[in-house]
């Protein structure tokens, strides 16, 4: 009695412990940088300015992206992404994010960089955070891209010739006047680094801000950033522009003026509120866990109040009561399932009618999946309490996981992989391809397939340990 | 009809049933009496093939019943010593339940359900849940649930427990006209009054031995006394003790002397001895030894503190 109050006791302690360290892995607090790490991007470049490639390098040097530039054609071959490619790659789920970055980035009858970005929102705080991120690379570039921008106008306004002298002088005089390398200055001016970027390294707050125009040549010998920018304002009369920012922020906002990112969202665009399909699917798998496992340990009632003997002892089998709870937590799955898209429909107008065969048949796998673990439970646990605590740990976890609550591409790599293991993972896979992404049945097929296989892999076990353990005793 | 043939079952180290040999032959109503833990419930449940002896064979009409094809389980009925319902459905649910099971269907499921509420006295109750019912209540429902299908052989598990007296008779009475009309009944129970009451047949189990076996007065002349006599312990009946310890063997038991004279002791010589002592008749109650004694006698123990 001692013994087992220890281990109650033991218990109640230990699994909040698990449970909130299991967490920390799932919401990456482990990592000293915390945040989403390699969500697929794709890009696509058909620019030819040498910036496109610097801000591809960018955002391969972000650790929240993994950047796609190519197509695998096989045999090892590839070629590099079109607009069509990440399209359709899009549409598949390959990734969820594209940037096109046009031939005309800068274009030539305006000044200001032009790209697009394409998504498909299969979770709100995702799409959020990515295009943040983006943002925040696209703009820390941009001044480099700005620079580009204005020097290609302005060789145009005055012509090759003239451009180029005019560049030369500025370089020489600078060179005279404050010492430095004439070709340096010169290349420098010429690839448009107008000292926006030096700007950006200012990290805001901590170092004063810098002074407009030419003020800040005194400061600091040899930039010759601000110079060429009221080289540029005198050009082309781009005030707004030329006025060096008094923050980073506001510098933040000056360019958000000049940069024109074309958003597009790709798949999912009749939905009207992308986060409840999510919400509503894996909350939807996570009670039906819970309802289908409670029914499951009913099992040990029914042995102990010797409802079993009466069965057993009339022409019903093992098999026969097993097989019966089965089903009875597929049926419950679905209606339970049912009642919640019901209510998702009232409350974030979803749209389950679309689709409805296809949801059908993702709820149907979906719930003989939880429906099969729940039977596994009772299996492999000796008593109602046990299952009732082993049920409980593991739906919160592999609910955690497996992305009912939170996206999985939020997590770590490592809890990206163990989530692949979760029937959570692929019912809440299983709900978005339908619910958001409005999938067909046939391209759901895969997702209902791997939810039919856990069903019967876990169900399998189940019965197995069934046949070996106590319940029929 | 019967027949456990030198069965033994184990639970890990515990041996529950040990070497058991038994016929029951068809129409008898056979009392397994013995105390907690005696092995009463495992002997049900390997003849309704719920689990399998580690030695010996159990067969229904020759057939074993582990292996039991679905007739042979058609053939017996089960009431358990739990309340094997489901409490959160209506007695009326239950009963369809279980007579669907048993492959009842229509009009006839309908009749027997009704004959079973009959047999109950549970018929206006019948649409009430299950949990709502007194302990006696559920009792009676679980037994009749094991009849709906007409079994040929009835095991019941202690099918009296918690049940009023008033009840109780009704159930004695149910299962002896349903024996009457032909039905093997096997009873198990720790009160020896039932047992010798119902039962044709007796068997006397513990730690998973049967120690004694067959009618009432089979058992009973096992017995060295044929009666017993009891009076209370007082002053004036001391003189009484004095001059029957020569006559047979006398014990105090819980303020009573018992008295169990010596094979071919009178009764009369001990009616003439109370009365030349003066002492009232009513002080005295002279019984037959009962199954009680016989177990005490066999085991060195009573039924109740085994
Ligand atoms: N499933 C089981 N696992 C382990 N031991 C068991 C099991 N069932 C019975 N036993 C043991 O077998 C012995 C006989 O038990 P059984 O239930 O047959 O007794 P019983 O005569 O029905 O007692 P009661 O009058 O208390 O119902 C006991 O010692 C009991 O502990
Ligand atoms: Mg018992």
């Amino acid at each position: 009695m001692f013994w087992r109050a220890k281990a109650a006791v033991a218990i109640t302690f230990l699994v909040p412990i698990v449970l909130i360290y299991l967490f920390g892995h799932v919401f990456g607090l482990y990592r000293k940088d915390s945040g989403p790490v390699g969500i697929p991007i794709a890009v696509v470049n058909l620019s030819q300015e040498p910036a496109a490639l610097k801000l591809i390098e960018a955002l391969k040097a972000e650790k929240a992206f993994r950047v796609i530039t190519t197509r695998d054609l096989g045999n090892g071959a590839t070629r590099p992404l079109t607009e069509a490619d990440v399209r359709a790659g899009l549409h598949d789920n390959w990734y969820r994010y594209a940037l096109i970055l046009p031939a005309d980035l800068l274009p030539d009858d305006a000044f200001g960089v032009r790209m697009k970005f394409l998504f498909n929102p299969r979770n709100e705080i995702e799409a959020q955070t990515v295009n943040g991120l983006l943002q925040k690379t696209v703009f820390s570039n941009v001044p480099q891209l700005l620079g580009q921008s204005l020097q290609k106008r302005a060789r145009r306004f005055l012509g090759d010739e003239r451009f180029e002298r005019f560049n030369r002088t500025i370089a020489n005089t600078l060179a005279d006047n404050f010492g430095g390398d004439r070709e340096k200055i010169y290349q420098q001016a010429i690839s448009g680094d107008l000292g926006f970027s030096e700007l950006n390294r200012t990290e805001a707050g901590k170092t004063p801000a810098p002074p407009p125009g030419l003020r800040r040549l005194d400061a600091a010998p040899a930039p010759n950033g601000p110079d060429a920018q009221s080289q540029s304002s005198k050009l082309e009369g781009q005030k707004s522009a030329a006025a060096p920012p008094q923050d980073q922020k506001s510098s933040t906002d000056i360019f958000s003026q000049m940069v024109k990112i074309e958003t597009e969202q790709v798949a999912g665009k009749e939905v009207k509120n992308p986060m409840a399909a999510r919400l509503v699917g894996g909350y939807a798998i996570m009670f039906l866990l819970m309802a289908v496992s409670a029914s499951a340990t009913t099992l040990f009632e029914e042995k102990n109040s010797g409802v079993f003997q009466r069965l057993l002892s009339s022409p019903v089998r093992p098999a026969h009561i097993l097989w019966a709870r089965f089903l009875f937590g597929v049926i419950l799955g679905l209606v339970q399932i049912t009642a919640l898209f019901c209510a998702g429909r009232v409350f974030f107008g979803l749209d389950i009618f679309r689709h409805a065969g296809a949801l059908f048949a993702v709820a149907l796998s979906a719930a003989a999946a939880c429906s099969a673990f729940g039977m596994l439970v009772a299996a492999i646990s000796p008593s109602a309490a046990a299952a009732n605590g082993i049920s409980t740990f593991v739906v919160i976890s592999m609910s955690a996981v497996g992305g009912a609550w939170f996206p999985v591409s939020f997590m770590p790599d490592y809890i990206q992989t163990v989530s692949k293991f979760t029937l959570v993972y692929w019912s809440v896979e299983g709900f978005t391809d339908v619910l958001w992404a409005g999938r067909s049945l046939l391209e759901v097929l895969p997702t209902i397939g791997i939810l039919a296989g856990i069903a019967a892999g876990v169900m399998a076990v189940a019965v197995w340990c069934f046949n070996r353990g106590k319940l029929f005793d | 009809m019967l027949a456990f043939c030198n069965v033994t079952k184990r639970f890990g180290n515990i041996t529950a049933l040990d070497d058991v040999s038994l016929e029951i032959a068809p129409g008898e109503f056979f009392g397994l009496l013995g105390p907690n833990g005696a092995g009463k419930t495992t002997l049900m449940s390997l003849a309704a093939g719920l689990r399998t002896p580690e030695a010996g064979t159990v067969a229904l009409d020759g057939r074993p019943v582990a292996s039991g094809a679905s007739a042979a389980r058609r053939a017996l009925g089960l009431v358990p010593q739990t309340i094997a319902l489901f409490p959160e459905l209506t007695a009326d649910e239950n009963l369809r339940i279980f007579g669907e099971l048993q492959g009842l269907r229509g009009p006839e499921l309908r009749t027997r359900i009704d004959e079973a509420f009959t047999a109950a006295q549970l018929t206006d109750r019948r649409h009430s849940l299950v949990k709502t019912f007194s302990g006696g209540m559920q009792r009676r429902l679980n037994l009749v649930a094991a009849l709906l299908h007409r079994p040929k052989l009835l095991l019941c598990d202690e099918p009296t427990v918690g049940v009023d007296p008033q009840s109780r008779n009704a159930i004695f009475e149910y299962l002896q006209r349903l024996n009457r009309g032909g039905v093997t009944i096997i009873y198990s129970t720790h009160y020896m009054e039932e047992a010798a009451r119902l039962c044709s047949r007796i068997g006397i189990i513990d730690h998973g031995k049967i120690l004694a076996l067959g009618t009432l007065d089979e058992l009973l002349v096992q017995l060295p006394f044929e009666d017993e006599i009891t009076f209370p312990v007082d002053p004036a009946t001391a003189p009484l003790v004095a001059r029957l310890a020569a006559e047979g063997e006398i014990t105090a038991v819980d303020g009573m002397h018992r008295f169990r004279p010596r094979t071919g002791y009178p009764l009369s010589a001990f009616f003439a001895l109370t009365e030349s002592l003066n002492l009232p008749p009513r002080l005295f109650v002279s019984q037959r030894p009962t199954l009680e004694a016989l177990f005490l006698h066999l085991t060195g123990r009573t039924l109740r503190d085994a």
